[in-house]
């Protein structure tokens, strides 16, 4: 009987339900759509942060001290140490392999460039480069990856090929010698008999001390050097963790489980720490104009995003209540017949409970679907890459939706239970 | 004789009415609110990018900056030239600049970069350095009576076994300098290898007086904002480089865009949804005088009487609503950006009578269909179908 009362009553004025499980579907639509990026975002925008390029520099730990104005390090060859570019590969393996999202070696050389009339820095290095992991497959990284700002006019060298890229502000220099097409010659010092000739490819910008130096691939320089398959220094770009308490402190006062939880979180520094474990005799700093504003930023930013998605939730569950109030005000005259033919206040509230509850039902589900959607599309727009929908907050809209949807309901229910069905009825 | 009946009206609706009050103000606070951090938002966040860095770097147009071991031939620019363009061109805006002048010096027999530099100002310009004595930049307790102070780099003070407190000679080509270390730098950048010392002791070394090498500056603002001020500057200093720090501005445009686009998109989002919520709420007061329609039009009366006093009813409350819940909104702003930002977000008054206009709009379209049930025959509204 009741369920035929509830049946009934749910496919009478179907115009009215439809507003109602519309304005549930609306709300619930938003608070998933909220809640999906903001689940996501942390992530996104971490990944969004490393287009300010590396937070890693690995150095050899047994360096004389570098040389080095804005990056560049103008050490001669023959000073201080150097790393293995073999060992770049094992990289790939540390426990965050994962987060390791690029890493580019450098190698600076002093060389002597006729066209330039002068000693000039040539930098080796990788644009886009296949480096061989120990599984046998290969991994595609390079400047490309960590300093994503590089801008280059014309193409890039390819690996490999005598080739390079001129900084801008060298190239503005000497514009009738170096130019995309020609031809330059590197000499190890000034009168050597030796000399690598180069095409130059393309002019690049890169805002900082490489626009005043000659950028090569990693062979050329170390051929140039005389350091066979060695390098200076390496940039990794990582997607870390913001530090927190834990990330500070050193690894050697943690207590095992502290020290599990330390290591298997993708903290800066227990990256830093795993690559010193497989790359002996190595230096990794954090780079921290990036590593610390990125932490700082992104804390903010996620926090300032929860709000937004806060007031989301109090906007739905405003907007479900409101209209499931207004449904059941819509509906005294009809609480009043059941309550003159007998019905208790008990049974009025079951009656439309249910039905609310069979609203929310479909509205959450249909919400759920349409907020994914709108989150796919969000994502879309603004981070470039779809945001997927987790369905673990489909529950989370469907309580939501029965939860708000009972409430609005309760209040003026509670009002209708106090009503004297003949005034009700008389239309008072 | 109007006045009188919307009081009535009013006074007489007073707990069904307080319920729409209630949920017109909610709404007018959340709207408030979102708008007040809406318009704040890129101020607030520019302000964290100042962590990053410097964004600008003044350097000599047809600049050699080709440096050896040992050797420096820079070209170099006149220090008060620059400094009074940016002093002219700075307006109203906070920048911070600090002079760079490299040399490479020796100490100890080891070749080591010095900077030369205004320490305090470097200090502000990069946040993330830390010294290993707290700020300000230089520690006054480990000042050396009569010596210029510096502060070592990391690397730096770890090969040279450099503490706080002790001095050590710089030695440039014949000419010699003794410096205190005031502090020890950890800047996890290229300043780790380096010595930084006052300008002017790094001129007196290279023989350079009144001339820098680079001007790092940091401009407050968006992409637009920076590129705006860097024309300025350049057109001030002709023959001079004014060049942006693309790793910082990329990045920085990359991040602003793509935050506010994604708060701006929720914020309207919320806000769709509280004026639907606040339509419903009024639809749904609307739907109750519908009787009172249906009378009037049953007497032979003009139903735009009735249709007068609901709108009159629903602009007293939508105002109060939004009157109330919008300074509900700013304090919660205020609040809100004490928590997420640190510094409080300044209330701009231009939402209140915008959250105003937007609220008692809203519920004056739903009194829409109350218009509408004049075309119905009152039998039919009487009836209570």
């Amino acid at each position: 009987m009741f369920a035929r009362l509830v049946g009934e009553s749910f496919v009478r004025n179907p115009r009215r339900k439809l507003l109602a499980a519309s304005a549930l579907m609306v709300g619930m639509a938003v608070a998933t759509a909220a809640l999906t990026v903001a689940l996501d975002v942390g992530d996104r925008l971490s990944r969004e942060f490393r287009s300010l390029g590396a937070n890693l520099l690995v150095t050899p730990q047994s360096d004389t001290l570098p040389l080095q104005i804005g990056g560049v390090d103008y050490r001669p060859v023959n000073e201080g140490a150097y790393l293995s570019e073999a060992d770049l590969g094992k990289l790939k393996t540390i426990f965050w392999r994962h987060n390791i999202l690029g890493f580019t070696p450098f190698l600076p050389v002093p060389a002597y460039v006729p066209e330039t009339g002068g000693a000039t820095t040539v930098i080796g290095t990788w644009y886009e480069h296949a480096v061989p992991m120990p599984d046998g497959t290969f991994f595609r990284t390079g400047a490309k990856t960590t300093h994503s700002w590089w801008n280059v006019r014309g193409r890039w060298f390819q690996d490999g090929a005598n080739e390079c890229v001129v900084g801008a502000r060298l190239a503005a220099r000497y514009s009738k010698e170096i130019a995309a097409g020609k031809t330059i010659h590197l000499e190890a010092r000034e009168g050597s008999k030796e000399s690598v000739p180069l095409v130059v490819t393309g002019i690049v910008t890169t805002g900082d001390a490489e626009d005043n130096a000659i950028l090569v691939p990693l062979g050329v320089a170390q051929e140039l050097s005389g350091h066979p398959g060695q390098i200076r220094q390496v940039l990794v770009s990582a997607l870390t963790k913001p530090a927190d308490a834990l990330a500070d402190r050193d690894p050697v006062t943690l207590t095992p489980k502290e020290y599990d939880q330390w290591f298997c979180a993708p903290y800066i520094s227990s990256i830093s720490f795993q690559i010193r474990q497989v790359v002996p005799g190595v230096d990794v700093r954090a780079i921290r104009r990036v590593a610390d504003s990125e932490g700082r930023i992104l804390s903010r930013v996620s926090a300032l995003l929860w709000v937004v998605t806060i007031a989301a939730l109090v906007a739905a569950g405003l907007a479900v209540a409101a209209t499931s109030a207004a449904t059941i005000l819509d509906r005294q005259r009809e609480i009043g017949v059941m309550k003159a033919i007998g019905a208790t206040n008990a049974i009025v509230a079951g009656i439309f409970l249910a039905e609310q509850l069979m609203l929310a039902l479909i509205g959450g589900a249909v919400g759920f679907v349409l907020g994914a959607a709108l989150a796919w599309t969000l994502g879309e727009s603004v981070f470039g890459t779809p945001a997927r929908p987790h369905f673990v907050l489909l529950p989370v809209a469907l309580g939501l939706a029965i939860i708000v949807a009972v409430a609005g309901s309760l209040i003026p229910l509670r009002r209708a239970s106090h009503f004297e069905p003949a005034l009700i009825l008389k239309g008072e | 004789m109007f006045g009188r009946l919307l009081w009535r009206l009013l006074w007489g609706n007073r707990g069904r009415l307080a319920v729409a009050l209630v949920s017109v103000a909610s709404g007018a606070a959340v709207i408030s609110a979102l708008l007040n951090l809406d318009f704040d938002l890129e101020r607030k966040l520019t302000h964290e990018f100042s962590v990053l860095g410097p964004n600008l770097v003044i350097s000599q147009k047809a600049g050699a900056q080709v440096q050896n071991a040992g050797a420096t031939s820079p070209s170099l620019m006149d220090q008060a030239v620059v400094e009074s363009a940016i002093a002219e061109t700075r307006a109203q805006q906070r920048i911070d600049a600090a002079p760079y002048l490299y040399i490479v010096a020796r100490v100890a027999g080891r070749p080591v970069v010095v900077a030369g530099t205004n320490l305090d100002t470097a200090g502000e310009l990069n946040p993330t350095w830390k010294r290993d004595v707290g700020p300000p930049m230089i520690d006054e307790r480990v000042l050396l009576p009569g010596v210029s102070s510096s502060l070592v780099g990391r690397n730096v003070a770890r090969q040279l076994k450099l503490v706080p407190g002790s001095s050590f000679q710089l030695q440039y080509l014949d000419r010699k300098a003794t410096l205190g270390v005031a502090g020890i730098l950890d800047s996890g950048g290229a300043e780790d290898n380096q010595i930084l010392v006052d300008l002017r002791i790094a001129q007196q070394l290279a023989g350079t007086q009144g001339q820098i090498e680079a001007e790092q500056l940091r401009v407050p603002g968006n992409a637009r904002a920076i590129a705006e001020y860097a024309a300025r500057l350049a057109a001030a200093l002709p023959g001079y480089d004014v060049r942006p720090i693309r790793q910082v501005t990329e990045a920085e445009g990359n991040l602003l865009n793509r935050t506010r686009l994604l708060i701006v998109s929720m914020v309207l989002l919320i806000l769709v949804l509280t004026a639907l919520c606040v339509l419903a709420t009024m639809a749904a007061l609307a739907m109750e005088r519908r009787m009172d329609v249906g009378l009037m039009k049953a007497l032979g009366g003009s139903i735009s009487r009735i249709v007068g006093l609901f709108l009159a009813e629903v602009s007293v409350l939508g105002a109060t609503g939004a009157l109330v819940g919008c300074l509900g909104g700013m304090a919660l702003a205020h609040w809100l950006g004490q928590r997420v930002f640190g510094t409080p977000i300044t209330a701009r008054w231009e939402i209140l009578p915008l959250t105003l206009a937007l609220m008692t709009g809203v519920g004056l379209a739903g009194a829409l269909p109350l218009r509408l049930l004049g075309r119905v025959k009152p039998a039919v509204i009487l009836r209570g179908d």
